[in-house]
């Protein structure tokens, strides 16, 4: 049965594994026809040097050196050669140590004794070692097996991306099955998703259902090549007994086995060919150890998941801790100088200062609506409906706000239309938002009498916006921060307004639609934003 | 154009609809100077009704309304009625206003709105309304600026010096001035121009009308004819 066995492992074994990272085991080191050669020889010299002095040898001295080499040969060359050695050290103790010399004839009884006990004694210690030997190579092999595993198990977990371990494990799982396709699923509540899938095309031929009902029964089960499902009960657990019957595992379409860590289910997979496939008694064993992988990597990307979850979580919950100060102190503010304006006023006071409650109110306006984008911009609720777009209209809709609230005439632009219009392919709204708060604080922060300049241009795939001021800049310790939400810099003048949230907001905007947003200080002086955005295609023809 | 619209305008009703009292009182302040009389609702159908019954010159109409969905409301609306109706609305997203612009509304302003700018938006409807379809869509020549439109002949001549048009830029520029002064979403426009059909153009109409520009505007980054709504569409101003 062994012998079966292994001649099966050797068949199936890992055979069309890759050879890189697993490190294929030696056979036997030296070759079996030196081994021959070798004891062969030694027989001879021994059984030359004891012919000369055969008058003076006892046949047990005889007996005994030739048992010695038997045993030497069949330990290091195998059962075949101790056997062979036996033989012919039998014979040439009958023709050459037994008298009458020279002829196989024995004429003392006892001799016949001496020469089965020699035959038997040989052929016993041959076969004895042999099983041993085999043995010993099982126990190699299994090592071997072990090995291979934890290389797996290392490679994959080491995976930089959880999901990029799955489809590693499909592929080895694949291979070691010898299947065309091997796909690993996440359970996702009652669902199942796929999660990672050997390299190729998937074989559509498998039923939809096989691996829900392999789940739902808790139960690897196949699906054969007439249609049929069968569940396999424990048939591919790691636990089941080796003297348990095998099982038949031939004219399969399908096979699919529920992933289990910790006697939880996280996952399915399932292994598909196009043609009837079979699995052997040894890949069966190996393929329960390999799911198990497979169930951890499966796992590994739930907990990832639920880490980024969590992550996110937190990032919103500094937000809101930095929201609720910033509630406190911006909002409370412009609400304080209404009150006090709007009870000034009531009580007979300037009603021109009525004024101040209408631009304190705006103010308050602009903040609100910053908020709620922020907010909708950490919990990805904005909306972002990128079209193609020509800069003209945008960088045109951006200028039309700035210049109605700062008047016209400070901002140069230069938009590089030469021969076809630019185009980007962006989302309207959220690059006029980007533009206008760019426009503004460049106007804000710069000198009443200094230019402000916007260019655009098309550069290898990207449209490049470029707003720049002669400001006094941002200082080179603030420079790290400014796109963190209710930022605002040292160097600020008193008076200067702003709720700390439009570059956070700006920079956002941009990488929603694919873009980036970032900042550089002007040689000499003032600030530089560069905003780039995809760049579009326009019609081929104008026509 | 002669200009009886620079002339003060007063109309009988202007219906204002808002579940809030503190806004229709702020519209019955701002608005006392231009209609007789505003009749007020607190809920869609209410206002329904009292638009249907006070025959109003123009309707304001708030999203929010507790008891039905403003859109639902303005489409009910213009089952009968074709006055102009201005959407007041806090939710102040762009994609909103195309979608009110596409449901029959004529205009939007956004809360919190500053009653001078109440005032010029009713204004331009009321106008817009009593000058009845767009006198420019009547002429065989149009002149702004220094630019000549003649609609008959198919030349547009700026300083004196033809510029060429592709068909395309004709139809488009057909459509803005048989809708001019009114806001055209995407999808009008694209309607108006191609009819339903949908295909690649329909992506590229922003291109179309950009190329258009730079044939037509003086500064086509700040244009004076072809005005840009952002994201919602554009309105074709010749200066009425």
């Amino acid at each position: 049965m062994t012998e079966v066995s292994r001649a099966a492992t050797e068949e199936h074994d890992f055979a069309a594994l890759p050879a890189g990272p697993w490190p294929r085991a030696e056979r036997r080191t030296v070759l079996p026809l030196r081994q021959w050669f070798l004891w062969f020889a030694v027989l001879l010299v021994v059984g030359a040097v004891m012919w000369t002095v055969r008058t003076r040898l006892d046949k047990a001295h005889v007996v005994l050196a030739f048992l010695l080499i038997v045993l030497g040969g069949s330990s290091a060359g195998g059962r075949a050669l101790g056997v062979s050695l036996a033989g012919v050290a039998f014979l040439a103790f009958d023709w050459f140590f037994l008298p009458p010399y020279n002829t196989f004839v024995i004429s003392d009884p006892l001799d016949w004794l001496v020469l089965i006990a020699f035959l038997v004694t040989g052929v016993v210690a041959a076969q004895l070692l042999e099983w041993r030997r085999q043995e010993t190579e099982l126990a190699r092999q299994r090592a071997d097996e072990i090995d291979r595993l934890a290389t797996l198990g290392a490679e994959t977990l080491n995976a930089p991306r959880a999901e990029d371990a799955l489809g590693a494990i499909a592929n080895v799982i694949r291979q070691a099955m010898g299947t065309e396709y091997c796909e690993i699923f996440l359970r996702d509540g009652s669902a199942l998703r796929l999660a990672g899938h050997s390299p190729g095309e998937r074989q559509a031929s498998e039923q939809a259902g096989l691996l829900a009902y392999a789940v739902e029964r808790a139960e690897a089960a196949a699906e054969r090549s007439d249609g049929t499902l069968t569940l396999l009960g424990d048939a591919l657990s790691s636990s089941r007994s080796l003297e348990a019957p095998p099982v038949l595992l031939a004219d399969l379409l399908a096979l699919g086995i529920p992933l289990r860590v910790r006697d939880r289910i996280v996952g399915a997979l399932r292994l598909s060919s196009s043609r009837p496939f079979s699995v052997s008694d040894d890949q069966r064993r190996i393929l329960g150890a390999l799911a198990y992988y497979a169930a951890l990597g499966a796992e590994r990307v739930r907990l990832a998941g639920a880490e980024e979850e969590a992550e996110s979580l937190r990032r919103a919950d500094r937000l809101k801790d930095a929201l609720l100060a910033s509630v406190s102190h911006d909002l409370r503010t412009p609400l304080t100088a209404i009150k006090g304006i709007a009870n000034e006023v009531w009580n007979g006071g300037d009603p021109h200062r009525a004024q101040i409650i209408e631009d304190e109110a705006d103010r308050l306006n602009v903040l609100v609506g910053d908020l709620l984008e922020l907010s909708q911009l950490n919990a990805g609720s904005l909306r972002v409906t990128t079209a193609l777009n020509t800069v003209d209209e945008v960088v045109g809709a951006a200028l039309e706000r700035v210049e109605a609230a700062h008047g016209a005439g400070r901002i140069d632009v230069h938009i590089a239309n030469e021969g076809d219009i630019l185009v980007g392919q962006f989302d309207f709204a959220h690059t006029m938002r980007v533009l206008t708060n760019l426009l503004e604080n460049a106007l804000k922060y710069s000198p009443t009498d200094s230019p402000v300049t916007l260019r655009a241009w098309k550069d290898h795939g990207v449209v490049r916006f470029v707003v720049e001021d002669e400001g006094a800049g941002i200082q080179a310790s603030d420079a790290g921060r400014i796109f963190e939400p209710f930022f605002r810099g040292s160097g600020i003048p008193d008076g200067t307004r702003g709720t700390g949230l439009g570059l956070s907001i700006a920079r956002q905007l941009a990488e929603v639609q694919g873009g980036t947003l970032t900042y550089e200080a002007r040689t000499g002086r003032g600030s530089r934003f560069m905003l780039a955005l995809p760049a579009g295609v326009g019609p081929s023809v104008s026509s | 154009m002669a200009n009886p619209a620079r002339e003060p305008l007063v109309v009988d009703a202007i219906l204002i609809i808002d579940d809030e009292p503190q806004i229709r009182r702020v519209v019955r302040n701002s608005l006392a100077d231009i209609a007789r009389r505003i009749a007020e609702a607190s809920t869609a159908a209410e206002g329904v009704d009292l638009a249907a019954a006070e025959q109003p010159s123009l309707i304001l109409l708030d999203l929010g309304l507790p008891d039905r969905d403003g859109l639902d409301v303005c489409r009910d609306l213009r089952t009968f009625t074709s006055v102009p109706i201005i959407v007041l609305s806090a939710r102040h997203s762009d994609r909103e206003k195309e979608k009110l612009l596409d449901s029959g509304a004529d205009d939007y302003v956004t809360k919190p709105f500053s009653t001078l700018e109440l005032k010029a938006r009713v204004r331009a409807q009321l106008r817009r309304a009593a000058a009845g379809p767009s006198d420019a869509r009547h002429k065989a020549l149009i002149t702004v600026d220094d630019l000549a439109i003649d609609l008959v002949g198919r030349t547009v001549q700026r300083a004196g010096v033809e510029v060429h048009l592709t068909p395309t830029e004709w139809n488009l520029l057909r459509a803005f001035i048989a809708h001019a002064g009114q806001t055209l979403t995407h999808s009008q426009l694209f309607a108006a121009v191609w009819g339903s059909a949908a295909g690649d153009a329909q992506q590229y109409l922003r291109v179309y009308v950009g190329q258009l520009r730079r044939k037509l505007e003086v500064d086509p980054v700040r244009p004076r004819l072809i005005r840009t709504e952002p994201a919602v569409g554009y309105r074709f101003d010749l200066g009425q």
